[in-house]
């Protein structure tokens, strides 16, 4: 049990590296719960896998990005909405031309060890940092063409082209902000602060028990007045599902995001009277899962054969048999939580088998004398019974409409060099989070530059687009958001009606917490933000 | 040394009416026997009584064994038979056992023959790679096999046929340097017969009763390590075998036990099955225990 729940932890740890640009904002202004918060008491949360460092400078795992979003904060936190907000910034403004982005950041804000924070961490930080290490911030920063700081307050983005996603990525983990005085003139990869950071955010980081617990404590100095609630978090390592579910069951552990437990499980627990189960804080993340058909092969390079295969596929089915009701089917690659850009009016592939067999037999591949027309490969994203099981859904799907589905398995170094390096494949499968703009999770499947890159979770049908690329390209570096808006949607259309990715789910990542533990979920960007308005509700107050 | 020899049946001298009956005889061959012929009873008949895919989902998930009788077993959270899993993973489960305890079978007793009829230089080079071998744990060396290979039934069959034979080498080992210097062998020498003649005529059906008892828990062991590899995600995913049913049901364990746990039966019956025959076999051939008798 432990083997497979750690590689499926693996897996979001992995795909967060590969996807995540960060996040957390953790500022409460908003979201003021009903009832007057308690201080004082000590969380009990789960942390799995147990993360490699606490940086989000320079790795973007989702175990990480968890610690981190506690002790960091970023320049904004993302609403439900995925509304920017302030955070280290009060206020910023964007240039018409989309060349210029000004943020005024708060003032008396200091670092955990009494250093106050100005305009320069920010300089620093992201010259050093977003610009160069961070795993998902270079593209998207690369258009800063200088950063200026006219006062310790102020930091001035001069841009060479516009860049407007960066507003979507700039919170406690994906724009993390670090202390230059503790960093400037150092060698970034191996600074000792990665793995005792010291950050602005709500928490300060205390003791790191390899292999038993992280703990955090208060910061009596957040520039948030009152907050956070709590006077300690302890996040503690549980690699086995049973104990966890178990420490959440008992109420040992009151706070527990990222699919803590198997889906069978969360049935369970959702009924009883002390656990909530909460799939709201996800909203920045907005995972998607998908198939990658492969336009090289012989079979799936015929766009008849790509829609016969969406059409035998019934996408209800997968979110309610396989995915325990935790996914709702995607129509588009860009999840219907990214609102704004989302295009509802996509071909839909309606479930019908009977059109998928029709559009094979139009393809000219017959059903054979055994009744098969021909076989393909499918490799499942190797993290976990979910994928695996959606890999058993696909082989006896597609063997109603006659195409023979060989499955296989392998570890996760192995996947990614036969889908991305090698392209040894037909049909994978796995899930990429879109974040709030198309342009940082979304387009990374269908640009065609990035093919022969062997970049993990990127292009892995080997589709090639003219236009697409071309609406990328424009979209990336337009400086109108109704222009991107109008740029996405066509390329919706186009990816929608090629359909080289298969999109199958929005998934539903859950968090478990218990009843009592109030302000928990307070933000759209919440699993990777700090905890600072949660709070111990332990019984009606006597005062 | 040579007492023990002598009182070795030779192959003319075990009749094999007389073995059987020695077998049937014994509690543990009668059990063994009828639960491995139920087994193979089911392996035979899974096509006839289920002759569709035993992974196609053909009903509601998570049916309870009893709830629906077209379902006895129930079925699993995929909505598949978990009766028509059982029937057809038994299949899968005897030939990776049956074909995985041959090769260890043959690269065993060759070994340790070669080893143990030549010895000096031979028997060292050969004894130092079993060691090689022995030093390895023979679950984590098929587990890095096969997940080097991809899994698939030729490759687990393969990973665990090559990783259980140094055990079954040194006994073999042992028995032929037992019988090395014996009579029937000096006289077979003196006679001018062959090495090879020597080995496979005079000397392997002399240790025939430990090779046996051996096969028989190899076997058991080749199902349970199967089990074991598909328990951890390493099962070939295009066909169904009881351990990857164990493996499957295993995230539900909570709320459906039985998912997980039937299969599991399966596999305690055939391992069962088969330690039971191995005793049974042991006492049937232990010429010393048929004295005792």
């Amino acid at each position: 049990m432990t083997t497979v729940r750690l590689s499926r932890r693996a897996f979001l740890a992995g795909t967060s590296a590969a996807t995540l640009l960060g996040a957390t904002g953790a500022l409460p202004a908003f979201a003021q719960p009903a009832e007057t918060p308690k201080r004082g008491g000590t969380l009990t949360a789960i942390i799995q896998p147990e993360p490699v460092t606490l940086t989000p400078a320079t790795n973007t795992a989702q175990p990480t990005q968890v610690i981190a979003g506690n002790i960091f904060d970023g320049l904004v936190y993302y609403d439900f909405d995925l509304t920017p907000r302030p955070s280290l910034a009060e206020r910023w403004e964007v240039a018409s031309d989309g060349l210029t982005i000004t943020f005024h950041l708060r003032k008396g804000v200091t670092w955990h060890d009494g250093k106050p924070f100005t305009a320069a961490d920010v300089k620093w930080t992201l010259e050093n940092v977003w610009k160069t290490v961070h795993p998902r911030n270079r593209a998207l920063f690369e258009n800063v063409a200088e950063t200026q700081t006219p006062d310790e307050h102020t930091v001035i983005l001069k841009l060479s082209r516009p860049s407007l996603p960066i507003l979507s990525v700039i919170n406690a983990v994906g724009g993390p902000i670090l202390p230059r005085h503790l960093y400037e003139g150092t060698d970034l990869l191996n600074n000792p602060y990665n793995n005792k950071p010291v950050g602005t955010g709500p928490f300060v980081f205390k003791e790191w028990k390899k292999g038993e617990y992280i703990l955090l404590e208060r910061n009596p100095n957040y520039w948030d007045p009152g907050k956070p609630y709590l006077d300690k978090i302890v996040f503690r390592v549980i690699t086995d599902a049973a104990a966890r579910a178990a420490a959440i069951e008992k109420g040992e552990v009151l706070y527990a995001p990222f699919n803590p437990v198997p889906f069978r499980d969360v049935e369970r627990l959702a009924k009883l009277p002390n656990l909530k189960v909460e799939t709201r804080g996800y909203e920045w993340l907005s995972p998607v899962l998908y198939l990658d058909l492969n336009v090289e092969n012989t079979h799936l390079k015929d766009v008849r054969v790509r829609r016969a295969i969406a059409h035998a596929l019934d996408r209800e089915a997968i979110a309610k048999v396989v995915w325990f009701g935790y996914g709702k089917p995607a129509i588009s690659p860009v999840p219907s939580t990214l609102a704004s850009f989302f295009d509802d009016s996509v071909p839909r592939y309606a479930f019908d088998p009977r059109k998928a067999e029709a559009l094979l037999d139009e393809a000219g591949f017959k059903r054979g004398a055994d009744g098969t027309r021909f076989t393909l490969t499918h490799d499942p994203l190797p993290y976990g019974d979910d994928y695996r099981r959606t890999g058993e859904y696909l082989k006896q799907a597609l063997k109603r409409v006659g195409i023979e589905v060989n499955l296989r398995a392998q570890d996760s170094a192995a996947f990614i060099k036969r889908v991305y390096v090698d392209r040894d494949f037909d049909i994978s499968s796995s899930y990429n989070a879109a974040f709030p703009d198309p342009q940082i999770g979304v387009v990374r499947e269908f640009w065609s530059g990035w093919l022969g890159t062997g970049t993990p979770w990127t292009n892995g049908s080997g589709y090639r687009n003219a236009r697409v690329d071309e609406i990328i390209q424009s979209a990336a570096i337009a400086g109108d958001p109704a222009q991107r808006v109008k740029l996405f949607k066509e390329f919706q259309q186009i990816a929608v009606s090629d359909v080289p990715t298969l999109p199958l789910l929005e998934l539903k990542f859950f968090t478990v917490h218990a009843a009592h533990l109030k302000g928990a979920v307070a933000q759209g960007d919440q699993v990777y933000a700090g905890l600072k308005n949660a709070w111990i509700d332990d019984g009606p107050r006597q005062n | 040394m040579s007492l023990i020899t002598l009182a070795a049946p030779t192959p003319h001298a075990a009749p094999r009416s007389g073995f059987l009956w020695r077998l049937l005889r014994r509690p543990s061959g009668v059990v063994g026997l009828l639960l491995l012929a139920a087994i193979i009873a089911v392996a035979a008949s899974a096509p006839l009584l289920y002759p569709d895919d035993p992974l196609d989902m053909v009903a509601q998930p998570f049916l309870w064994p009893g709830q629906d009788a077209a379902y006895p077993l129930g079925t699993d959270m995929m909505g598949r038979d978990i009766a028509s899993g059982i029937f057809h993973g038994a299949r899968v489960s005897l030939l990776i056992g049956a074909v995985a305890a041959s090769v260890s079978l043959l690269i065993g007793t060759a070994t340790g023959a070669l080893a143990g009829y030549y010895g000096g230089r031979t028997d060292a080079a050969l004894m130092r790679v079993t060691e090689l071998f022995q030093t390895i744990p023979p679950f984590l060396f098929a587990l890095a096999i096969v997940a080097i290979l991809q899994p698939s039934i030729p490759t687990i069959t393969l990973a665990i046929g090559i990783t259980a034979w140094p055990s079954l080498a040194r006994l073999v080992r042992a028995e032929v340097l037992k019988l090395r210097n014996g009579e029937l062998v000096q006289a077979s020498i003196a006679l001018g017969a062959g090495d090879l003649r020597i080995i496979v005529l005079h000397i392997l059906p002399n240790t025939l009763a430990p090779i046996i008892v051996s096969a028989s828990i190899l076997v058991a062991s080749a199902i349970l390590t199967e089990s074991s590899l598909a328990f951890l995600g390493l099962g070939d995913p295009n066909v169904v075998s009881w351990g990857g049913m164990v493996g499957a049901g295993r995230e539900v364990l909570r709320t459906d036990w039985y998912i997980a746990t039937l299969p599991g039966l399966a596999i305690v019956v055939a391992v069962l099955a088969l330690n039971l025959l191995g005793d049974g076999l042991n006492d049937a051939l232990d010429p010393k225990g048929e004295r005792r008798a």
